[in-house]
């Protein structure tokens, strides 16, 4: 049979026997987790990869990958792997969260890593909702999105401003540090991103952060062309795609 | 491999593509329906199939005249359910 010679083009660092994955149909997780693989794969360092997930969504990729593999406490992700890193330092230490565990409750954590410039990898997946309870108002909730907390839209006069991550991790980390924000709807760029990210690490140059801007049809109620949609044209508009901070001065 | 195979592996549906250039494989074990594939679609050859998936949502199934092989569908699977391959590149490879 010829069919039995075609395999499924997974990256050589998933988990085979746990696919399909546990996320929802259309999820963005699956993507930014297909750019991890691949980098990993890229890079030849399956053997020296933590990866710590966090609560939320992302806990679900807890046994996505072939490597050792810690799930924390919400929004601990960050501290673990700096004390695996520091412990161990040859090891290359992966902090995968969401929206919800980086901004939210595990900020502390963030900005601590970041002011410190612990040398880690972190990555974040922003889709705007905390998805794994049901699509509430999340920290990076845009102006009047409707969620299942802000049924007439998010009033900023109300709750406040969305959180710009990379842009404060930009303004506060130090020199060797490499921020970048991503989006799934330019898979090989934020690829790019997360492969510069992690080479910074085992560079040991200092503390790397790539926001992924991800999907979430499920809580958004969305079909496949309004998912695309949002995550390509509207939420660009407040989140901005691009490099914040790149290790010897900003490349454009 | 001492491993026993996935499950997704057993029912894997391939049609030629693009005159022949290509094969076009969908996983239905893997494929959630999620559509993602078929809006990104530059020829709009990805229709949906009778062949339901593992949420029990259609699959898709690719239009062989409209098809080019491009691989973008593939690139955008969340769950890399389609596989693409080209028959003359891997005879070049070879």
């Amino acid at each position: 049979m010829e069919t039995k010679e075609i395999l499924p083009k997974m990256p050589k660092s998933w988990n085979p026997a746990s696919k399909p994955h546990k996320f929802c149909p259309g999820c963005g997780h699956g993507l930014v987790l297909k750019a991890l693989g691949q980098v990993i794969d890229e890079l030849n360092i399956q053997d020296r990869v933590v990866f710590g997930c966090d609560i939320g969504c992302s806990l679900l990729s807890w046994d996505f990958f072939n490597v050792d593999t810690v799930q924390t406490h919400h929004g601990r992700t960050t501290p673990v792997m700096v004390g695996i890193k520091r412990a161990n330092p040859e090891l290359i230490t992966i902090a995968y969260m969401g929206d919800g565990g980086g901004y939210a409750i595990g900020s502390q954590h963030l900005v601590n890593a970041a002011n410190r410039n612990d040398i880690i990898t972190a990555i974040l997946v922003n889709n705007t909702v905390y998805a794994m309870t049901g699509g509430q108002m999340a920290p990076t909730t845009m102006p009047d999105q409707k969620t299942e907390t802000t049924p007439y839209g998010r009033d900023i006069k109300e709750t406040g401003y969305p959180m710009l991550g990379p842009e404060m991790v930009a303004a506060i980390a130090h020199e060797g540090a490499y921020v970048a924000r991503g989006s799934i709807a330019k898979f090989r760029q934020l690829k790019t991103f997360i492969k510069k990210a992690i080479e910074n690490q085992m560079a040991g140059r200092g503390f790397s952060f790539v926001e992924a801007l991800s999907t979430c049809p499920t809580n958004w109620r969305t079909n496949a062309e309004k998912t695309w949609d949002f995550v390509e044209n509207i939420m660009p508009q407040y989140f901005p795609i691009g490099e914040y901070k790149v290790p010897g001065g900003k490349e454009e | 491999m001492a491993q026993k195979d996935p499950e997704y592996l057993k029912k894997a549906i391939s049609v030629d593509v693009h005159a022949g250039k290509a094969t076009f494989t969908i996983f239905p074990g893997l494929c959630k329906g999620c559509g993602l594939c078929r809006e990104k679609c530059p020829e709009q050859a990805l229709d949906w199939s009778q062949k339901l998936g593992v949420y029990g949502t259609p699959t898709v199934s690719p239009n062989p005249e409209l098809c080019k092989a491009c691989r973008i569908c593939e690139q955008v699977c969340p769950d890399c359910a389609i596989t693409i391959s080209r028959q003359e590149k891997e005879k070049e490879e070879k």
